[in-house]
């Protein structure tokens, strides 16, 4: 009996060529290497002057060449710009150390993925730091076209260059929105320069303001990955490089962030009082939605960098909901110590993610690089043959999971204080709808977690269930150079939080004006994390994650002491235990497996289908082949897209049965619209 | 000085906590064996099976790598850890000078023993473990949030996540006098203690039908010293949920200073209200069968709702 069980999910397959790329000649090679290396160069400068502001120099400013006769172009580093240069930079340096070795072994356009590379790491670099409109609109385009040669470079096939058309589409529906707000504020202030906007924006009525906000949420939302906005996503980040998935993940998606931030919280912002609280429950909202949405969609992913693109989503969702709370909190008496809580949680997250989900990237590269599919289903027994990525891999896991004491959990307390206090504070209706975010984050939390002891164990552990993952073999010391930098950042920012907190300190008092995140989350020392603002006259929750995480180790070392204590009995090996059978790479369990009882009990947010075909034999008990298919949906994309491109469709056939062909139709077409404009506009 | 008396308490307690926890399974097989007419095995078995499988020998699947031997371990340590964020006898007056940890660190140093143990079950390649992993990181992804809530639902008004802080302000503080929502989380965290502790109706700790169980599927390719790690973190994380309950909703009887009599007083107290948990536990377990596994998502809904039915009266 020949039972052929195939799992769901796109595993499509990377076409097998040699480890290193047949016309990849040295000189090719070395143009690949020397791109790379200028662009780590740039990356530590960038770093370099990033800390600079951040350690309290006065911010940097620097005019460029007058490219164009109406406007004058500048850079201006501040606190708020220095610290997204900076999460920028992380990712850009361990991504341009990890670089050329994978392109080697894997890239078909070597020279090509190099220089867009080249071109979209300053490009991202420079939208942070744009002083003016014009910069910031140009150097957002120039990261949206050379992120997009890289997700289109990489193979011709169909499917990829489907899903460069839908970021492109997505990101320039994003821009145009952006567009919109720019061009509004400078007819306003006549001139380009963010100040300038500032002061236009500030005379603008609170209602235009909220237009504008609105608008730039939604231009800024397309680029992050917020849903309903996500579906480019999950479609363009798998398709690129493995290191330009880190980046566009880690760090692209972050910039678009930061102009969340910069709108949201200095150029439309109105210099006396309060943001509006529409803006910040808007927020909040997308917040909540995101990051629920995009985890419970990347526990049914397979494609093991799929799964990580929803994670993303997921990870944006978290920022936004510290950034929403801060908005909704900042600037009213009383609140100032929790706005500066969740604005820090919410900004340190943003770091956190950049620094696993680079790293969790840069270890899904190693093991596409090896096994040629980015299909889980194929992996299996990796650790073993991939130590160092296996390891790797698993700590980026835990960070991602929010679990202790890695860095993910300190950003997830940090924001759980800020949401249970703010909560308490502001009591009613809306005290209840942080208490819903903060639950919806504790599910958001344990999804995270079966996803990664999913992802992790189905990839690395067990048997190898595929001749590709079964003569794997680690990857070259450059690649492993660039996870253990971003591995080493996750230990640090999850082991001593409070020197995180310094980097946090300017763009924090920048935004709240005033109160600076050491001020607050680091009172009590730099290893200890306290959570202020509480009910008034009560201490407020301080944690050490450090003095936790040394009890931990301690622990461990005394049980494994006492565990490998010398015994007479000996240790011996043997098969696992299948019933008495042989035990095969069929036995074990597959991710479709794994993530079937929440396929279940989250139906309706799956709304899974399956499809079983037998190909009967002989007898009708015994099948001679029998073929499982099934799959979930993105329900936006089912429910929105689906019906707006459907009405797309049904608008452009409408034109399209009325138009005859012939020239005399047209010309009453354009007179009939004469007329009516006339009829419209003409008493003017 | 306070600071190491601070350390030397919170050692003590953990100890106790660690020390206690098999004797509360113990308690538990033995209640239930009494319900089912039977004598039972001695209370104090659960030690002589820690001390047996501590003198075995190790067999292990040859298909598992490096890390599958540290599984138990980092989960015992994981465990121990929660178990020393948790005031047992003496709550704590004031800030100390060396905060530890509060009760998301606790909930989240349980998911991650949670967390190790399902990744060590996958390391097998048994379709047992997974199977045992898969279900059991679903129950976990489900008691999570709910008890997060119940934990936000006294926090909020207690100013504070720390739950040394939190039995001392139960006594302290008038808001924190016991309410309506108090009864409601109280509710919650009985639904989820089962889910929590691996039994009825939740999980069967006693079966071996490999189809039916959920922790001691993950734990099959497990053996020896390794084994015994795992059982004690279970028997720990028991008594820390039991405790976390205690200190959440009664923290009745604990000693606020360092005297022998107080402190005698506070054991006798926390043994007591163990006990009345020990019992609970004992009958659910005896006068209830096992869920089918897509119906406890159904149950641990109404904890959940609980839950936040309580967060909800506190907030509004």
């Amino acid at each position: 009996m020949a039972t052929s069980v195939r799992a769901s999910g796109d595993g499509d397959k990377l076409t097998a060529h040699p480890l290193v790329d047949k016309g990849a000649g040295p000189v090719v090679r070395c143009a690949v290497w020397l791109g790379h290396w200028l662009t780590l160069a740039g990356a530590l400068a960038g770093a370099a002057v990033a800390l600079r502001v951040l350690g309290g120099s006065a911010p940097v400013h620097v005019a460029l060449p007058k490219l164009f006769p109406f406007a004058e172009m500048s850079l201006h580093v501040d606190g708020l710009s220095a610290f997204f240069l900076l999460v920028v930079c992380v990712v850009a340096v361990a991504a341009s150390v990890y670089g050329p070795s994978y392109l080697g072994a894997h890239a078909k356009a070597p020279l090509v993925q190099t220089l867009a590379f080249m071109v979209f790491v300053p490009c991202m670099a420079l939208v942070c730091c744009a002083g003016d409109a014009l910069t910031f609109l140009l150097a957002w385009e120039g990261m949206t076209l050379a992120s997009y040669v890289l997700v289109v470079s990489d193979t011709a096939d169909a499917e990829k260059t489907r899903a460069g058309l839908l970021y492109l589409i997505m990101a320039h529906a994003g821009t145009a929105a952006l567009l919109a707000v720019f061009l509004t504020l400078t007819v306003h202030a006549q001139a380009f320069d963010f100040p300038a906007l500032r002061d236009a924006a500030g005379r603008l009525d609170g209602s235009t303001r909220t237009v504008l906000f609105m608008l730039a949420l939604l231009g800024f939302g397309a680029k992050a990955g917020v849903v309903p906005l996500h579906i480019w996503l999950p479609a363009a980040h798998p398709a690129a490089p493995s290191h330009v998935s880190a980046l566009m993940s880690g760090a692209m998606l972050k910039v678009a962030i930061y102009g969340i931030f910069r709108f949201g919280f200095a150029l439309l912002a109105s210099t006396t009082g309060p943001l509006p609280p529409s803006w910040g429950w808007t927020v909040l909202f997308l917040g909540t939605v995101s990051a629920v949405f995009g985890v419970l969609l990347a526990l049914q992913q397979h494609d093991l960098k799929r799964l990580l693109a929803y994670h993303s989503v997921e990870n944006i969702g978290i920022i936004l909901i510290g950034a929403g709370l801060a908005m909704l909190l900042g600037g009213r008496p009383g609140t100032e110590r929790l706005a500066t809580l969740a604005l820090a949680a919410s900004l340190l997250h943003t770091l956190n993610h950049a620094a696993f989900k680079g790293l969790l990237f840069l270890g899904a590269g190693s093991v596409v690089s090896r096994t040629f599919t980015r299909n889980m289903e194929e992996f299996g027994g990796l650790a073993r043959r991939m130590p160092w990525t296996a390891w790797l891999f698993l700590l980026g896991s835990v960070a991602i999971s929010a679990l202790p004491p890695l860095n993910g959990f300190v950003s997830e307390w940090m924001t759980f204080q800020a949401l249970v206090l703010g909560g308490a504070r502001m009591g009613g209706a809306s005290g209840l709808l942080a208490g819903i975010a903060a639950s919806m984050l504790a599910l958001t939390g344990g999804l995270a977690a079966a996803c990664f002891a999913k992802a992790f164990g189905v990839t690395f552990l067990g048997r190898p269930r595929s001749a590709h993952a079964e003569h794997a073999t680690e990857s070259p010391a450059p690649m492993i150079a660039g996870m253990l930098l971003l591995a080493g950042a996750c230990v640090a920012l999850g082991l001593v939080p409070g020197y995180a907190m310094r980097l946090l300190d300017r763009p924090t008092a920048e935004v709240m004006g005033g109160l600076s995140a050491s001020a607050v989350v680091a009172a009590r020392g730099p290893l200890v994390l306290s959570a202020g603002g509480g009910p008034a006259g009560l201490e407020a929750t301080s944690i050490s994650v450090t003095l936790a995480a040394s009890v931990f180790l301690l622990i461990a070392v005394a049980v494994w002491f006492v565990r490998s204590w010398p015994r007479k009995a000996p240790r011996r090996l043997a098969p696992t235990w299948t019933c008495g059978m042989t035990p095969t790479s069929r036995f074990d369990y597959t991710a479709t497996a794994f993530a079937k009882p929440l396929r279940l009990i989250f139906a309706a947010v799956y709304r899974p289908h399956r499809a079983i075909a037998r190909e009967p034999g002989p007898s009708p008990y015994v099948p001679r082949r029998l073929v499982y298919s099934g799959e979930v949906v993105d329900l936006t994309e089912t429910v929105f897209y689906a019906r707006f491109k459907h009405a797309v469709t049904a608008v452009s056939q409408a034109i399209r049965a009325r138009s005859t062909g012939r020239i005399h139709g047209y010309i009453a077409y354009v007179l009939a619209t004469l007329v009516i404009v006339l009829l419209l506009f003409g008493k003017g | 000085m306070a600071s190491i008396e601070h350390i030397g308490a919170a050692c003590a307690q953990t100890g106790l906590l660690v020390v206690l926890g098999p004797l509360v399974t113990g308690f538990i097989q033995k209640i239930k064996a009494r319900l089912q007419c039977r004598q039972g095995a001695s209370v104090w078995q659960p030690y002589q099976d820690l001390a047996k499988l501590l003198r075995k020998g190790t067999v292990q699947s040859d298909t598992a790598s490096p890390f599958f031997q540290v599984v138990p371990v980092l989960v015992l340590a994981a465990t121990v850890t929660a178990a020393a964020m948790l005031p047992v006898l003496r709550s704590s007056v004031g800030s100390s000078a060396l905060p530890f940890g509060d009760a998301i660190l606790l909930v989240a140093l349980l998911a991650l023993a949670r967390f190790l143990l399902a990744i060590g079950a996958l390391d097998a390649g048994g379709a047992f473990g997974g199977m045992g992993a898969s279900r059991e990181m679903t129950v976990g992804l489900l008691v999570e949030p709910a008890l997060m809530l119940v934990v936000f639902s006294v926090a909020i008004v207690g100013g504070t996540t720390e739950l040394g802080d939190l039995a001392t302000r139960r006594h302290t503080l008038a808001a924190m006098a016991w309410q309506a929502p108090d009864l409601l989380a109280f509710f919650a965290m009985l639904v989820l203690i089962p889910a929590e502790t691996g039994r009825i109706p939740v999980d069967n700790p006693d079966t071996h039908l490999e189809l039916t169980m959920l922790h001691e599927g993950m734990l099959l390719e497990h053996s020896g010293p390794g084994l015994a790690c795992i059982a004690l973190a279970t028997h720990t994380k028991q008594i820390v949920i039991l405790s976390l309950t205690v200190a959440l909703f009664c923290p009745y009887g604990m000693a606020q200073d360092i005297t022998p009599e107080a402190l005698g007083l506070a054991l006798a107290a926390f043994v007591a209200k163990l006990f009345v948990f020990v019992v609970f536990l004992g009958v659910i377990e005896s006068s209830y069968a096992k869920m089918r596994f897509f119906r406890v998502p159904q149950f641990l809904a109404l904890g959940l709702l609980c839950a936040f039915l309580s967060l909800a009266l506190r907030i509004l």
